[in-house]
């Protein structure tokens, strides 16, 4: 009898490797199906959102010509309050004050009245001329609100973020190799799998970003629903208690006429414990009933705000420092900073937006994958592929084209229409243009577009003499944008020219 | 004062990410799994991913670390790519797994996508109620967990009712956690 042969120890498997072959394609399925249903809102949230990240940058650059300030007294923010209250016209029900930061040196004044303005004023407080933000404005509210009525946007925003959240579920369910092939880079050879190995390598090494990112998104544009389902369930349809449980109550309601409101008395009450005074809301500050609310930051802290608000007589009502905030409290103060990047600094902005660009590649390539593996098969969907091509540069062509129109016009509603008319141009463009050729055109346009942005921008503010460095920096940064986009699309015209190699038979 | 600056820990969180994927990818390329690579690489990311909690705050700076650890890990994936060639062989011999090809109807397909979007937020909702209801602890730390809480429980609904395709057991149970966790919620109220 001859012993059997000693076989040799099979390797265990791996916990992904272990999911069986029918589920893979199931989830795929739903992978698949949620990805293309959802693919231009994401797309379009992720552009605009990793434009944002640089959100004070912008407001720097449409305000190049504005005197940078570092620091004020509490005289000048009260000669700038003052004053911004006697421009803002009648009816003044809120003023919120910004204060200069290193991020932003500006004294900022937003006045919500009959109309809504908002001015900028210099280091001793007088108000001046450049508080055009219809570009910053623009690329905000497409972001948080899709520029739809606050609670619907805000709630189809939230919507996408739930949607991108259960993408990357099935994303990591669907690929039982992601995490084994997590170092294949390969280019080149076919389109499908180029594509399918840059969105997998994206997916799977950007995922803390994008689950940080999806899932706050998704809690801020969800927050107004979930409170009011909250509030019906829990407390008698009364939302205000929830909310109550967060923010200080408001003033007791005087609507008697009264001198503007002294905010000096205020400052001198704040603490002096290394805090630096961020934003003063104030609420009816010429009436009787007048109160201002003190937002004082710590360093180095992602929920480190303090607020003090005050009655019209300089008398404390409510106090709430940072360092009491139980987890809930710190995590809903957290999760803007954090969805937004603005918690470390330049470097961290640029990552996000390096990042943030990554996944709304990821949507790009999804629907690329789902087109290539048509052709491939045999059923190419060209009406499709000219409709994502027309999507993928429409957009920036747009933002990009909104930029010159909000720079030129300095006003949102000019700013928004031209964005809506070059994306609806490129959808047209698809009745007559092929996919390759209308991703060559829209990444020229783009960046022609972006390179007359950087042009606008130094005829119309401030020019060589701008007051604000950042101002060069951004330029520098477009111009840069913008000749890569072209010589980009002339390396992918030559590309295309070139006849294909002849593939050997294997 | 402002924020310390996060620029030099930033390139030191980079370096050491950027070494910690760059071992990772060596054990991966020599396919011998050699524990030594493996062990290095996690402990330098790991390191990176601690340290600057002491140097730029304690949530900022593990926040700042996860961003940075991300993009170095991407850099050293990026650097090392490979030119595929061309094949002849149809890429319709793809060993890639393919999406499943289920034969549906139009009612089910819409009741998969009601599933996926309002009845998925429904029982999301009262998961996240539920919880905000029945846990102990702070009130507000329990509503905004709560509140995070739907956004996910959704999220995976939609991943699951989009997949399954037993379409009726995901309604029932879907149905049947929203009127268990509201009434448990309601019955409970909110102290």
């Amino acid at each position: 009898m001859t012993p059997a042969p000693a076989s040799k120890p099979r390797k265990p498997k791996d916990l992904m490797s272990r999911i069986p072959a029918g589920f893979v394609r199931a989830v795929l399925r739903g992978h698949s199906s949620l990805g293309l249903a959802f693919a231009a809102l994401i797309y379009l949230i992720c552009l605009s959102g990793s434009i944002a990240v640089f959100a004070h940058e912008f407001q720097r650059w449409e305000s190049a010509a504005a005197p940078q300030v570092t620091a004020v007294t509490p005289d000048a923010v009260q000669t700038a309050f003052e004053g911004a209250i006697a421009r803002g016209g009648p009816g003044v029900e809120h003023v919120y004050i910004t204060l200069p930061s290193a991020d932003f040196p500006r004294l900022l004044l937003y006045v919500d009245a009959a109309e809504d303005r908002q001015y900028l004023a210099d280091a001793k407080g007088q108000i001046v001329e450049g508080s055009a933000f219809a570009w910053t404005e623009f690329i905000t509210r497409l972001h948080i609100n899709l520029h739809l009525p606050q609670m619907w946007g805000g709630f189809l925003v939230g919507l996408i973020g739930v949607a991108l959240l259960s993408s990357l579920i099935s994303g990591i369910l669907a690929h039982p190799r992601i995490f084994r092939d997590a170092f294949h880079l390969r280019l080149g050879g076919s389109k499908r799998l180029q594509e399918a190995d840059l969105h997998n390598r994206l997916g799977v090494w950007a995922l803390p970003f994008h689950i940080l990112i999806s899932l706050t998104g998704a809690f801020l544009g969800l927050t107004t629903i979930i409170v009011g389902v909250l509030g019906m369930a829990m407390f008698n349809g009364d939302v205000n208690k929830v909310y109550a449980l967060f923010i200080p109550a408001p003033p007791v309601d005087d609507p008697r006429a009264a001198p503007v409101l002294d905010l000096r008395p205020m400052f001198a009450k704040l603490p002096q414990d290394g805090g630096r005074i961020e934003y003063v809301f104030t609420e009816h500050p010429t009436e009787m009933g007048g109160a201002a609310l003190f937002n004082v930051k710590h360093p180095d802290r992602l929920a480190g705000t303090d607020s003090y608000a005050f009655r019209r007589d300089a008398t404390i009502y409510n106090e709430k420092q940072a360092a009491t905030n139980n987890l809930g409290e710190d995590i809903l103060a957290a999760s803007g900073t954090l969805h937004f990047g603005w918690f470390g600094g330049g470097i961290v902005k640029i990552v996000y937006f390096a990042l943030g660009l990554g996944l709304t590649y990821l949507a790009a390539s999804g629907v690329n994958i789902w087109l290539a593996r048509r052709r491939d098969k045999g059923r190419p969907a060209p009406s499709w592929e000219r409709a994502w091509a027309a999507t993928v540069w429409g957009q920036p062509a747009g933002i990009a084209a909104a930029a010159v129109a909000a720079l030129v016009a300095d006003a949102i509603v000019p700013t928004i229409a031209t964005w809506l008319a070059v994306s609806l141009v490129f959808l047209a463009a698809t009745i007559r243009l092929p996919a390759e050729r209308l991703s060559r055109i829209g990444s020229v346009a783009t960046g022609a577009l972006i390179l007359i942005a950087a042009a606008t921008h130094l005829a119309l503010r401030g020019g060589i003499g701008a007051a604000d460095g950042m101002a060069w920096i951004v330029n520098a940064a477009l111009i840069a944008g913008g000749l890569f986009l072209i010589l980009w699309a002339r390396r992918r015209s030559v590309a295309a020219a070139k006849p294909a190699p002849v593939a050997a038979a294997a | 004062m402002d924020d310390s600056s996060a620029l030099l820990p930033a390139l030191l969180i980079a370096a050491g990410a950027g070494a910690g994927a760059w071992l990772l990818r060596r054990s991966w390329q020599r396919k011998d799994q050699k524990h030594g690579l493996v062990l290095g690489g996690w402990l330098l990311i790991a390191a990176s991913l601690i340290w600057p909690a002491w140097v730029l705050g304690a949530a900022r700076g593990v926040f700042v670390a996860l961003a940075l650890i991300s993009t170095a890990s991407l850099i050293v994936v990026a650097s090392n790519y490979t030119v595929r060639q061309a094949k002849a062989r149809a890429a319709r011999e793809s060993l890639a797994p393919e999406p499943s090809d289920r034969a549906t109807t139009r009612w089910r397909e819409t009741l998969r996508w009601l599933l996926a979007g309002p009845i998925g937020m429904i029982a999301a909702m009262g998961v996240g109620i539920a919880y905000a209801a029945l846990v102990p602890g702070e009130q507000q730390t329990r509503l905004v967990v709560g509140g995070m809480i739907v956004p996910v429980a959704w999220g995976a609904c939609m991943a699951w009712t989009l997949a399954d395709n037993r379409i009726l057991r995901a309604t029932a149970v879907l149905v049947g956690v929203a009127i268990v966790s509201f009434t448990a919620a309601i019955v409970k109220g909110f102290a």
